[in-house]
């Protein structure tokens, strides 16, 4: 397949990202994503949402001194997760928020394809 | 304009690979919660503690002799929907870190942002080297 044109930017600027875990929840009306970020801030978060993906980065802001370390169960890494959406939402409509570590998705689904009641008029 | 070059499909093979050993979970879930990074240097000991989630009044630290214990409680946050994805850890948790010497105790500081746990201590003045004058 000759689908990527840009080869050339392969090797180039390779990060390595942690995936952060999620939980997803759906009602009728919206999907909630709520995923772990410790350590990023609002500046340095991008929820992007292109074509058919919704994808989340985020720097982290805990500063990367190897000299003084003398332990570590996690290093310094950056976030990333792609999730693939469907035509049910709405792009227009994505609320994020950003609390204690913890980054909270809406997407509310768009008018066509919540449930709809269809109103019956009486005719005498 | 666009030419076919056999060694870009084995560049993007070996990236393929190298992203699935390079992409992992945020911390390993196996080991101690919460995961902890610490720095020494100068008499000082900081410590990061990845605590997401978790408000300031659901964590304990206590420093029992030369050992700081933080423990606590992350208390899920379910709401009552069906889930597509159940990925998050909750539960009660206990770490015992060591200390390498005695610090001061009424100099601990613990600060929490974004998420994450700052503990820092200082060096006790009797863990300190002490000269002793010969009459």
């Amino acid at each position: 397949m000759m689908t990527e044109t840009n080869s050339k930017n392969i090797t180039e600027n390779r990060k390595v990202f942690h995936t952060p875990l999620a939980d997803i929840f759906a009602t009728e009306d919206i999907y909630s994503v709520k995923l772990e970020v410790p350590g990023v801030t609002k500046e340095n978060l991008n929820v992007v949402i292109e074509d058919d993906e919704l994808k989340i980065t985020a720097e982290s802001s805990i500063e990367e001194n190897e000299n003084d370390l003398k332990y570590a169960d996690f290093s310094v890494k950056n976030f990333s997760r792609t999730f693939r959406v469907g035509n049910d939402i709405d792009r227009n409509r994505i609320d994020a928020k950003l609390e204690n570590g913890i980054l909270t998705l809406t997407l509310h689904k768009s008018e066509e394809v919540k449930p709809k009641k269809i109103a019956i008029n009486q005719v005498n | 304009m666009y030419t076919y070059n056999i060694f870009n499909d084995m560049i993007k093979l070996r990236t393929l690979f190298d992203d699935f050993f390079d992409q992992k979970p945020g911390y390993e879930a196996s080991r101690e919660f919460p995961p902890v990074r610490i720095k020494e240097a100068d008499d000082k000991i900081t410590i990061n503690a990845l605590v997401p989630g978790i408000p300031t009044e659901n964590i304990d630290i206590q420093l029992a002799d030369d050992s700081l214990v933080i423990s606590g409680e992350k208390k899920d946050d379910y709401e009552n929907h069906p889930y597509i994805r159940k990925e998050r850890l909750f539960g009660e948790f206990k770490k015992t870190i060591r200390l390498p010497y005695r610090v001061k105790h009424d100099e601990i500081k613990a600060d929490l942002a974004n998420g994450i746990l700052t503990i820092s201590l200082s060096k006790s003045e009797d863990a300190k080297p002490k000269k002793i004058e010969i009459n």
